[in-house]
This record gives structure tokens, sequence and C-alpha cells, in this order.
């Protein structure tokens, strides 16, 4: 937490704004626990909204299908932005905005199908070269300003503040595109932040304006956005942002190169308290450590080197995803989300050779009782946990191959999800008396058949005495059909096991309340329940949904994380008897990766040295592997195993 | 960029004391409650961003020392720290929310003096720390001779007060204007983040920033960075109250904060800057402050 950035004594804006953005986030993070139990949990980076929309409107673009209506926005968002200095550009963007919704209708309308992949890129390039020419007007025009106000501190600060903030929209591309300009840019920039001057304060500290070095400074920074964003936009000379756009049609993009970044407004952060996971052989007693596939698949789930670019680079993981073998209700990517807690996996991010082409996010699956509830996936398209498995890492997040071994451990680690346990419910799954009353008279209503659901039940399709659940795929209405007559609208039905704690509900989770879900039922089917019925029903899928303890009680989980990657590395001497390297080297990259991702969570700051000391020996075994030095491997093992156990008291 | 210039005062009117506060709603208790009496005890927080938003968030504190001290309280927001020392040394305002070098300052102008410290991570003390990037290959203090270097701003005790303080004691420089010929070059990033950013974007070679700088970043942007030196405690942030308050309401004052620190009201401190707690502070919990500011030249 950014507890420092109150520690300055600074008047200026530029302060007070980086300070102010400090705190913000600080805010935003700290509800009701300790900070330092969240230190991992970043706050997202604060930036300008012309650089947030900027930079999510480049993201967007390169999407397919493009989410031409959440560009809109971003425009529409920079346009208000500008307005008050630059009205015509404010005025050019919106009208950019609406000719482009336009051309974007009447080119899909003219193929009777999706909009072609020229069409698409032409107007994506149009799009992205208006915008980056107006932001970049609007900077140089601040930057004019503070320079010609410089002896008004107050207006050149202001001016020059927003300037830097909103060059903020270009510096990824720039970083990947020139680095040595984005260091030389960056330079001028600081230079730029002392020429200003500094009014001190109450007159103690105060600093002259440094005109010929803020004109010097600034001038470069106007060429550069001369040069590149303004003059040669619509030129067959493209700037470093326009570069970044997806290649010509009829280049494939099959892997984005590492060090992508995700849109402003994603949140991929885990939750926080973790929801409880239980697996099967931990309860009967059994010490991970002992399950070597078990244990290889519960590194698996964590592990970002299983997946490719730019999942990888993003670590994104299985566990990003499914917390602890459940949902996470906060992840959301713009573009890719269309509410938090699902994503499109069949998108041209994170796969873009089996992406296909159409928006259709689907709500986060809880995966606790995993083995009960085959098939896999919305529609149920998947038979096979390990072939659903499969596909997730080669196809939704572009891996490799996975080894035979490394698909039978996630499969063996994901067989062992437990649902919470259920007091209120028998094994036939009937209420029993700890159930309230309501629930027990929803109860009645769920296993009554209503005539238009053609004499069928809830119970029907939600067998109580099977996990509620039949393993058949049915068609309620929920999915639009690619036309009128296509059967292709059926989803697998879901399991009511857990669903308190899995919202929002439906394949794409539209519905963020089980009242809700039972009021949809209500109209969808006529079903003319009463207001208190309908509370009952609710009250039913309430208890059901039940379990006890869904969230663990701490929020300090450093201990036990570490513990997990003790377990991460118990299988080592089977994978070696395997001659499973690759396996190996995941497992040291994910274990040493994830210690300096949690790391920041240690509650005495003296223990940092240990776990830097346990990654490093990780970086070191890793490294003796790729050299074929598996008695220096093996040592590094050992050191490590005897440098945790004789820290994980300290470190608890 | 040149820094070696006389730093003389720059004639930029700081139209701030209470014009340039903003009040927050009249905070008449509602019906019911019992009437806080007497004259208004008139708060200033320091707004880093929105006022609006800041006014709002500090309303449940507010109501709480109401309450506690029974006097009506009045908020403003300040956006710079310069509106809450003219605000106490004009009388206009009774409380302030300061970091240690702007108290130093609203001492010797006003003789406005600290009742509270504020703890954060479990202390009342905080540290500067120099960072550089781990691939620069510096390790040292000394390796950064003819080297870029980026503080906060000239008036941070984190982000230059106390680092450069590390490099006298280390005995690299003597002074502040010393500092000017042994870096190639001194930037003053304008912000925390800007700084350290700048350090792990390699547009300087190391920066002197508060310790919890480096939260601001992502794990593995931290991983890039490495302390080198770090600053003796730094005293933390202090509310401070003007010079001639009346002893008993600063007294009940001091008493209802320090009650935050565990109890049913608590969870206001996450109103209060997301602080720890308080803990009692004077004049002489600053002393150290004090000495460095009036070494470089920030007090008579």
């Amino acid at each position: 937490m950014p507890r420092n950035a109150r520690h300055t004594a600074s008047p200026s804006r530029s302060d007070r704004t980086s300070r102010a953005l400090g705190v913000l986030a600080v805010l935003t993070i700290l509800v009701a626990s300790d900070p330092a139990a969240r230190a991992h949990i970043v706050p997202p980076q604060q930036l300008h909204p012309v650089a947030t929309s900027y930079r999510r409107i480049e993201f967007l673009l390169n999407l397919n299908p493009i989410p031409w209506d959440s560009v809109n926005l971003d425009l529409a968002t920079i346009a208000a932005q500008l307005e008050s200095f630059d009205a015509a550009g404010a005025d050019d963007l919106r009208k950019l905005g609406r000719e482009t919704l336009a051309r974007v209708a009447s080119a899909a309308k003219s193929e009777d199908t999706m909009l072609a992949a020229d069409k698409r890129r032409l107007i994506a390039h149009r799009v992205l070269s208006r915008t980056t020419r107006t932001v970049a007007r609007a900077i140089r025009f601040d930057l004019d300003t503070a320079r010609a106000n410089l002896a008004d501190y107050s207006s050149a600060s202001d001016h020059f503040e927003r300037a830097r903030q909103m060059w903020a929209a270009f510096e990824p591309a720039i970083e990947a595109a020139q680095p040595a300009e984005f260091v030389r840019l960056g330079e001028c920039w600081l230079a730029m932040v002392s020429a200003l001057g500094y009014p001190g304060l109450a007159g103690i500290g105060a600093r002259q304006p440094d005109t010929a070095t803020f004109h010097e400074e600034s001038g470069e920074i106007v060429e550069y956005l001369d040069a590149n964003f303004i003059d040669q936009v619509g030129t067959q000379t493209l700037g470093p942002t326009l570069a970044r756009l997806a290649p010509l049609p009829g280049v494939a993009r099959d892997a984005y190169p590492p060090g992508q970044r995700l849109p402003p407004g994603f949140n991929v952060n885990k939750q926080i308290p973790r929801p409880r996971q239980i697996l099967g052989m931990v309860t009967r007693g059994v010490d991970e450590r002992e399950t070597p596939l078990i244990a290889l698949g519960d590194m698996a789930f964590d592990s970002a080197l299983i997946f490719g670019e730019p999942a990888r680079s993003l670590a994104i993981t299985c566990n990003t995803c499914h917390n602890k073998g459940v949902t996470n209700p906060n992840f959301f990517i713009p573009g890719l989300s269309r509410i938090p807690g699902g994503m499109d996996v069949s998108n041209s991010f994170f796969g873009a050779h089996a992406n296909n082409g159409i928006f259709d996010p689907l709500d986060i699956p809880d995966l606790r009782g995993l083995r009960f509830t085959a098939p896999y996936g919305r529609n149920g398209r998947f038979d096979s946990l390990r072939e659903f498995t499969r596909n997730v890492i080669v196809n939704e997040f572009s891996g490799q191959e996975p080894e035979p071994m490394l698909l039978d451990a996630l499969v063996a680690y994901m067989l062992e999800f437990e649902f919470l346990p259920n007091p209120a419910l028998e094994p036939d799954g009937t209420l029993n008396d700890r159930a309230p009353a309501a629930a027990r008279r929803g109860e009645a209503l769920f296993n009554r058949p209503f005539a238009n659901m053609a004499g069928r039940s809830c119970a029907s399709c939600h067998d109580p005495s099977d996990h509620f659940l039949d393993r058949k795929r049915h068609d309620i209405g929920t999915v639009r059909g690619a036309e009128p007559d296509s059967r292709d609208r059926a989803l697998d039905t879901p399991t009511l096991l857990g669903i308190k704690y899995s919202a929002p509900y439906f394949h794409d989770g539209r519905l963020a309340t089980l009242a809700e879900v039972v009021d949809w039922f209500n109209d969808r089917y006529s079903l003319r329940l009463t207001g208190s019925q309908r509370m009952d029903l609710s009250a039913y899928l309430e208890t059901v949904g039940d379990g006890v303890e869904a969230y663990e009680d701490t929020v300090y989980t450093l201990a036990s994380e570490l513990e997990e990657f003790d377990f991460f590395l118990s299988p080592y001497e089977l994978l070696v008897e395997r001659g499973e390297t690759n396996l190996i080297d995941t497992t040291f990259g994910t274990i040493a990766f994830e210690i300096r991702a949690h790391k920041w969570d240690v509650q005495d700051p003296a223990n940092l040295p240990v776990l830097d000391r346990l990654a490093g020996l990780m970086d070191r075994a890793r490294a003796a592997l790729a050299a074929g030095d598996l008695s220096t491997t093996d040592r590094m093992v050992n050191e490590y195993r005897a440098l945790y156990r004789s820290n994980a008291g300290i470190l608890e | 960029m040149k820094h070696s210039k006389t730093l003389s005062r720059i004639a930029i009117a700081l139209v701030v004391a209470l014009g340039g506060l903003m009040a927050c709603g009249d905070p008449t208790p509602g019906d019911g409650e019992q009437a806080a009496t007497g004259e208004p005890l008139r708060i200033a927080f320091i707004a880093y961003q929105n006022p609006d938003q800041l006014l709002e968030s500090v309303e449940p504190v507010a109501e709480y020392l109401e309450t506690a001290i029974g006097r009506p309280i009045k908020t403003f927001a300040a956006t710079d720290y310069a509106g809450i020392v003219e605000a106490l040394k004009a009388g206009t305002a009774d409380v302030g929310f300061m970091g240690p070098l702007q108290y130093v300052i609203a001492h010797q102008q006003s003789g406005a003096v600290p009742i509270l410290g504020e703890i954060y991570d479990g202390s009342p003390t905080y540290l500067s720390k120099i960072f550089v990037r781990k691939d620069s290959g510096i390790e040292t203090l000394a390796q950064l001779e003819e080297k870029s270097m980026a503080f906060v701003d000239p008036l941070s005790s984190s982000g230059y007060l106390f680092p450069l303080e590390t490099f006298i004691e280390s005995g690299l420089i003597a002074s502040r204007q010393d500092a000017e010929k042994f870096f190639r070059k001194i930037y003053f990033a304008g912000g925390d983040e800007q700084a350290i950013r700048a350090v792990l974007n390699k547009f300087v070679d190391a920066a002197g920033v508060g310790q919890y700088s480096v939260r601001l970043l992502r794990p593995e942007e931290r991983e890039q960075l490495l302390a080198i030196a770090e600053s003796r405690p730094i005293p933390s942030h202090c509310v401070v109250v003007r010079s001639g308050l009346d002893p008993e309401v600063t007294t009940a004052l001091q008493t209802a904060l320090l009650a935050l620190n565990e109890g049913e009201h608590h969870g206001l401190l996450k109103n209060l800057y997301a602080v720890d707690g308080y803990i009692v502070a004077d004049d002489d919990t600053y002393a150290e402050v004090a000495s460095l500011a009036r070494k470089n030249g920030f007090l008579k």
C-alpha cells in the first residue's frame, strides 16, 4: 500500500495527483482486513480517463469480433475529457463513433454475415488513427499552454500534468515498439517536472521555472508527437500505436509475443477471503505429499507455464478463474467479459487460432464436486474431463500439447474437489428438519409437475437424488440460436449444490440472484407462482445451494501457500524417475513465480530474505536442470526443502 | 537540467487559506440526537484528489467526533498542504492533517503543535529507501556517483530530505548543494509512483522514495528493483492543532482519536487515510525532522 504517497510535502499538482491515486488505491483495496495480508493484491494502475480509454480502444480493436459498442463508449469518454479545451477534437471523436457504428452495421448487413476481416481492419485502422491524432494534439496543446504559462505555476502545472497523464495512453506502444525512444522521452518528461519550478510551502523550498529546459524538453515531445502520431497517421508509415493493430487479413496471428498487457478495467485478482477448498483425500487425513499425481495436478492448476502466450506472461492460471477450485466473481477483462465472473473462452486474445469469431462469454463455473457433474462445458460439449482440460490448455490458452502425465495429474487433482457439506440435505437430496420452513415449502414446489413444463418439475432435470442434475442438455430458451429453427440452443443441466456461492447465474451469468432465477422460470413457463411461492422456491435454492464454511476464515494466506509449494515439490522424485524433465521445469518455475508473487504478504519484512532464498533455490534448480546437471538439481531441491522446513514455523 | 540555481522564492500567490478550502455540508446533528454545542471545531483534511469524495468519506468520522467531543465539527478539504498551513496560521482551521516536514514548517510559521502521530503497518515511523534496478549492477550508494537520481519533490520527507541525509551520512556528499555535483542529474519526479516508475523504466538510475512505494507496482515489477540503502526512521504523518486552541478541546480530540485504535469505531480509521491507529506525539517527536529541515535551509 502506498502509504508513503502521503509522506511528502509538495503542493505541486503532479505530486498531489500521484498521492491521490495512491490513497484511492489504498481505500479501494482496504475494506475490513489487514492490509499486510493482501499486499499481493495489486490495485489497478490509475490512469487519466483519456489514457484509460485509449489503451482500451487499442486492445478492443485487436479483438475479433471487435466490440464496437465498447469502442464507441470509450471514444465518448475521451471526447468528454477533451470537450473543455478541444471542442473540435471532441466533436470529431463523437462523429467518428457514430460513423463507425453505422459503417459496421452497413458492412455487416451488406455481407449478410459477420463483418469481413478486411473491412474490420480498415475501420479499426481509421478509428485508431483518428483517435491517436486527436489525443496527440490534446497533449501538444497542453504542453504548449504549459510552456506559455510557465510564469503562472498553477496554470502551467495543471496543463503539464494533464499532458503527462494523457501521454500514458501511448506509453505501452512506444515501450514495445521503440524501447530506446521510450526511455529518452521518459527522461524528457522528468526533466520538465523539475523545470516547471516549485512554489514551495509558504515560500519555503520554492524554485523558479527553468524556461530554457522546459522549452527544450517539451520540444522533443512535440516533435515526436508530430512525427509519429500526428503527421504520419493515415500514411503508409505507421506510428508505434498503429503498428500494434492486428496484421493484415490473411496473416494469421497465432501467438502474441510476451509482455502483452490487459486493457484498463481488468481484474484478475483472486478473491479474499479465499473460498474453502475441500480435497477428498485430505479430508480423509491423507498428506498431499504422499499423493504425487494429485500434488502435480495441484501445481499445474496454479501454473501459468502450462499455457502459452499471452496467458503465460499475464500469469493466468486455472486458479485465476477457479479460485481454489471454485469460481472468481471478480474476474473481468474488457472485450472478453460481459460482466464480472465470466469470459468468452473462444476469443482472439488468449487463443487466436481457436477463436470461434463470436462474442459468447460464459459464466465461470464452480468446480466443486466435478467428478459428479459430467459432461463438461456449459453446453456439455466434452464427455471427458481429460479432453475438456486438454482443450483449455491447448486451444483456449494456446499452450503446448500437454504431457499425458500432466493431464492425468490435473484430472486426478480436480476429481478430489468435493462439494461443501450441507447438513440440511439428506443423502438422497431431500431436505431434513434443519432446513427452514420456507425452504421445505419450496421443496414441494420444486418437485411439483407443471403442465407448462410438459408435466415435468424442476426436479426432473435437477434430480435431487443425483446431485441435482440429469447429465442431459436441454433448450430452456436462454440461448439465441443462429437461425430460427436451428438446434444449437441446448445447455448442460448444472448442479444446484453450492450455488449460493457461485452467483451470477445461467450460462452467461445474466441473472444476479437466485430469486431472479425463480422469476425467470416463472415467466418463461407461465408457472403462475404467487409471490410467497416464489420466495419459498428461492429459499429452497438457497438452502440446497448452501454449505458449511464456504470461505476460509483467515486472510493470511502466506503460510498455507508455502505449504502448498512444498506439496508442489513432492512429486519431484517421481518425475525424475519417469524422466519428465519438462514437468520438473514447470514445477520449479511455478514455485519460484508463486513465492515471488506472494512474498509481499509476509507479515514480518525480516523474513523476506528467506522467501527470496527459497525462490532463488528454485531458479538455480531450474538452471541446473536445463544444463543437465542433475546432482545440482537434487541438491537445490534438498536445500529448498530443508530451508522451508526450518522456517515454516517462523513464516506462520 | 540545472539545479544549482539559487533557490529564490517564486512570486506565486498561494491563494489558499480558507478561500482555498472546501467546506463540508452543515454538520448540524440530526433530530433526536444530542446536539453538540459551542463553537465548531474546524478540521482541515488534505485531499489528494477529489475533495468532495474525501469530505464524504470523513463524514462518519466527523459524526463520531461530534458525539465524542461534544462540539459541532466542520470539515474542510484542502487540495494542498499550503492551504492547511495557512489556515492554521490564520486561525481559520483548528486541526490539520499533515506530513512531518509540513508540520515543522507549520510550527515555525504559526506555533501549531502535533497531538498525534499515525501508526502504519504497526509502526509510528517509516523509512525512505534508495531503489535501483537489480540488473543495473549497482549495489552501493557510492556507485551512484555521476548517475541520475529521482527524488519525489523538494519538500518531501521520505522523497528528498531523508534520502538526501542517507547520502550525507554515508559520507558521499556533505550537503544538499553537494548532491548537485555528486549526481549526473537530479530529477524531481512529482510523486512517489512517478519516481519509482522512473527507475523501473530506466529513465533514471536510482530513486529515493518512501518504503511503501513498491506496493504501487505489480509483484513482477517489484522484483526488478533492489533497495540498496534505507534512511533512519521518519516519524509518520501527524494530527496538528493550531496555536491557542482550547487545551480541553485538544485533549478531547486526542482522546477521541486514540479511542479509534480499538473497539467499535475502529473501522472509521479506513476513512482516515487507512492508518492502523494513532499514538501521542508532540513537537519533540519531530525534532530530528526539524533539525534536518534547518540544516537543509527549509527552516530558519
